[in-house]
């Protein structure tokens, strides 16, 4: 039993897949055996949800293994969109680019910003929100943009053997190689050595400015990558509907094991943690919930791992322990 | 307005040993001279702007000002408790303005404001426990409640709009007093009760010690997790106001009332100059940032530009005050 318990804890895969497994097994409990949550549509709606926040997430997980947060890929997210469908209204692959090429940048110069100046990754990607947001509106004039290319669309919609789209193809292709990138290379050791201890890891001959440059710059290609392929599979873009995004993302960054306090986390666990959503949204839609129960469930169950998260949760839970021992 | 008398005549006139110091102090402390330059300029440029000054424009932006502004009287004291900020105070408000509604409709006015002004301080301070006990992460748990807050308020409105019951009426609520509009003066009540919390009381000076640093408010055994939870708690009652404010003033109340509230209330914030890391600021020079955020975006609308563009005006104040809070500046 211990020794689960330990493989639980030290296991950076472990954790997330057993949180998986039991999403699926409740919601095939609460199903009740009709039969709508063990089926394909759900799978297809739970990669459809990987292929939107997916990308998202593994880019705000990266920076939360490094002990930064980058909430600037709300911003990111929708500014792409906008971007994606002004320029590439003849040609997708120059919308993606500029979309791409925008989310990098922009990454690049928070991290630039944050490296130079020393200042806290939260504050700076908060002016970066309020900036990318800012030019979302004023490109798209505040108003939803439609994208006339449907053959693009339709492209977006298709299947790829039964239940992969586009979307979730290329997603799941950036979380293997990320994986690979953090769990073979010098990139990967350098990153969860700068998240348990910048200092130590800047003595050991990390070069830890580039680093941090280097993965907000990627956090923000990965948001802008995102925000365009959503646009492109709605064909229209809009500038508002900010905090879509962020909730799920956020979640399933912890719920795939990355926590706050930096240093722990994987990309295979953070695409489990986005799978996890993923179900739970697909199974809900497919138990035929109110939408807003979808919402207050995603609020729950970030507000849960937040609190699990909690440096002093367990000092807490010892504090209620020793004061129900004295009383008895 | 406000910032017009920053350079009118008044000051120039206050001999010259004075004007002598603050140049000095100026001089030492660069953030201050640039403050002090774009404020002059942004007070020539909005004088200079034809229309500014005239009655409709003021009053438009007085009122504007006070919705938010009472956002960011609550949002400073989050800030200066090293909490950053909330991103569910957008959605408080609008929660805070359907609580009134239905409670006006239920039992009065008087009702009416307490239930409102209750919820908005209870709900927040809920949050603030969270993030006081266990230290949870403030934004990871006020993006939560952002999304428990709308989907309660969704299922309770199904994404409608909820309306006054006909015939109800606020008194000295609508209107004006002294040539101010209502709203005004609650943001001038808010802002100077938030202002005694901080610098008069020791819940206010427990505030900035905590934001300031964790450890040494701990090690001085300051019970944190209170000071933590009634940060949060008079953050939701100030909020709170704005709530109230808007359902009055449109007699009506929906989700989208609050919306990307805490944003504009963050950015006055540290427009202001309130320290993001916490344990500096204050109300007062929230008070001030919201007004020059005001102000920049009446001047850029009566310049002919798309409204549009103060969004992007906006974000790149708040990164550009974020820039100068660096470190690395300050020497």
């Amino acid at each position: 039993m211990t020794r689960i318990g330990n493989a639980l804890r030290n296991d950076p895969h472990l954790r997330p897949l057993a949180i998986l497994l039991g999403c699926i097994v409740l919601l095939a409990i609460a199903d009740w055996g009709r039969g709508e949550v063990l089926r394909v549509a759900t799978v297809v709606t739970t990669l459809e949800t990987f292929g939107t926040i997916g990308l998202v997430a593994l880019g705000l997980g990266l920076t939360m293994m490094i002990r930064e947060f980058d909430i600037s890929v709300v911003g990111m997210f929708s500014m792409a969109g906008c971007i994606a469908v002004l320029t590439g209204a003849h040609n997708p692959w120059l919308g993606l680019a500029c979309a791409m090429a925008a989310g990098l940048v922009g990454g690049l110069v928070q991290g630039v910003i944050i490296v130079r100046l020393r200042l806290g990754s939260i504050g700076v990607t908060l002016g970066g929100l309020l900036v990318f947001a800012g030019v979302a509106y004023v490109v798209s004039e505040n108003r939803t943009l439609p994208y006339d290319n449907l053959q693009v669309a339709l492209a977006m919609g298709n299947r790829i053997a039964g239940i992969f789209s586009i979307r979730s193809v290329v997603a799941l292709a950036i979380f293997v190689a990320a994986a690979l990138v953090i769990g073979v290379t010098r990139i990967g050791r350098d990153m969860i050595a700068t998240g348990n201890d910048r200092r130590a890891a800047m003595t050991a001959g990390v070069n830890v400015n580039a680093l941090i440059v280097g993965i907000f710059g990627f956090s923000g290609m990965m948001a802008a990558l995102s925000g365009a392929m959503l646009s492109f599979s709605l064909a229209s873009a809009s500038p508002s509907g900010l905090s879509d995004v962020i909730v799920p993302a956020a979640a399933a960054a912890i719920l795939g094991g990355v926590s706050l306090a930096g240093g722990t986390g994987r990309p295979l666990g953070i695409a489990l943690g986005v799978l996890t959503l993923g179900v739970i949204h697909a199974g809900l839609n497919a138990i035929g919930v109110p939408p807003y129960v979808d919402e207050v469930t995603m609020g729950a169950i970030l507000l849960v791992v937040a609190i699990a998260d909690g440096p002093y949760l367990m000092r807490r839970v010892r504090g209620i322990a020793r004061a129900r021992r004295q009383s008895t | 307005m406000s910032t017009g008398s920053t350079n009118s005549s008044g000051t120039l006139a206050q001999g010259a040993p004075r004007r002598a110091a603050f140049v000095a102090s100026a001089r030492r402390r660069p953030i201050a001279a640039v403050r002090l330059v774009v404020l002059a300029g942004l007070a020539v440029l909005a004088l200079t702007t034809p229309g500014f000054l005239s009655e409709p424009s003021i009053l438009a932006l007085l009122t504007t000002v006070s919705f938010i502004g009472c956002v960011a009287v609550g949002m400073t004291l989050i800030t200066v408790s090293g909490n950053i900020m909330s991103f569910s105070l957008g959605a408080l408000v609008g929660a805070t303005a359907m609580i009134f509604i239905v409670s006006v409709n239920f039992g009065g006015v008087v009702f009416g404001f307490v239930a409102a002004l209750a919820f908005g301080a209870l709900a927040n301070a809920a949050q603030g426990a969270v993030i006081g006990l266990v230290r949870a992460n403030p934004i990871i748990v006020s993006i939560a409640a952002t999304a428990l807050i709308t989907g309660v308020a969704e299922a309770f409105a199904e994404h409608g709009t909820i309306y006054v019951a006909a015939g109800t009426t606020y008194g000295v609520f609508r209107g004006k007093i002294g040539g101010l509009p209502v709203e005004f003066l609650v943001l001038l009540c808010a802002a100077a009760a938030g202002q005694f919390i901080l610098t008069c009381t020791n819940f206010g000076r427990n505030v900035y010690m905590l934001g300031a640093s964790f450890a040494a408010a701990e090690v001085v055994g300051i019970k944190t997790w209170r000071t933590v939870t009634g940060a949060y708690l008079w953050a939701g009652f100030f909020a709170a106001f704005a709530g109230i404010l808007l359902a009055i003033r449109y007699d009506a109340a929906s989700m989208s009332y609050g919306s990307g509230y805490e944003y504009d209330a963050v950015a006055a914030v540290l427009v202001g100059g309130t320290a993001i890391k916490g344990g500096e600021g204050s109300v007062l020079r929230t008070l001030v940032g919201a007004i020059v955020i005001a102000v920049v975006q009446s001047v850029l609308l009566l310049q002919g530009f798309r409204p549009e563009w103060q969004y992007l005006i906006a974000g790149i104040i708040v990164l550009a005050m974020v820039a100068l809070q660096s470190p690395g500046m300050r020497e």
